[in-house]
């Protein structure tokens, strides 16, 4: 059962995007987080600085040939926050009643 | 701030986040064309290896493994390259749908072709091969479609 806990850091539009994206893998590539989500690479950058150091997020650089690639990973601290975070939109919908579901 | 969350903000966060791992999950859908290619590879190789010149039949293996090959590395290649989706994601009903659809797939076909061997018929194996063909290019998109479904309601509880 997991306890609903609302998470500020998570909830801010981009990162919750970031993380709901991450959420559904084991890790995913910055170029495809950066195109999903729309975001510039800077921006993207900024988000996942904020999530690593927030201790939700780990940040892996390494090589393909010689091209330098970034892939992000949502560690399990971060996965129990999301989840939480997820528990507590899903207990305020509930609370209103399924009127509010967007069509 | 989640007490003051109105239901309304709640409910279109519960949807961008649907969204956002809608978007994995097609990463990990198997193409229409996967389906087709599958069929055509497996009758062909069957008809090859039915024929029993050498020749043919070392054509035939050879054309079954490069075309297998290059078919899940560009599918397998073409997801993990951008992100690589939860290895659960996928839940036990979903691997019991795909062995269920083997399991059909194999009980339609195998009884075919021992009949069809049964009746003096040539090609017994290559025609049964085709009843499976058909199975795969018929079912295989509406196991893909169900996979799919299951997947969205597995993740993160169904959004």
């Amino acid at each position: 059962m997991i306890k609903p806990k609302f998470d500020e850091l998570i909830h801010a539009p981009t990162r919750l995007s970031i993380v709901s994206l991450l959420a559904a893998t084991e890790w995913a590539d910055f170029a495809f987080i950066r195109d999903s989500v729309d975001l510039s690479d800077s921006a993207l950058s900024k988000q996942l600085t904020i999530l690593e150091e927030a201790g939700y997020v780990e940040i892996r650089k390494g090589f393909v040939g010689k091209r330098p690639r970034t892939s992000a990973r949502l560690n399990s601290v971060g996965r129990a926050a999301f989840e939480q975070h997820v528990a507590a939109l899903q207990e305020i919908v509930a609370r209103a009643g399924a009127s509010v579901l967007p069509g | 701030m989640g007490e003051q969350l109105r239901p309304d903000e709640a409910a279109r966060a519960l949807a961008e986040i649907g969204q956002r791992q809608e978007q994995v999950i097609r990463l990990m859908r198997m193409p229409v064309w996967f389906w087709w290619v599958t069929a055509a590879l497996m009758v062909g190789l069957t008809a090859a290896v039915e024929s029993r010149r050498p020749i043919v039949v070392g054509i035939g293996v050879a054309v079954f493994v490069v075309g297998l090959v290059t078919m899940v590395l560009r599918i397998v290649l073409g997801s993990i390259r951008h992100a690589k989706p939860r290895n659960d994601l996928v839940p036990p009903a979903g691997v019991m749908a795909i062995l269920g659809f083997v399991a059909v797939v194999l009980a339609v076909t195998l009884p075919a072709g021992f009949a069809l061997k049964a009746t003096g018929v040539s090609y017994p194996a290559t025609l049964s091969m085709l009843l499976a063909a058909a199975l795969l290019v018929g079912g295989g998109p509406l196991l893909t479609r169900y996979l799919h479904r299951v997947m969205r309601a597995n993740v993160t509880g169904g959004l």
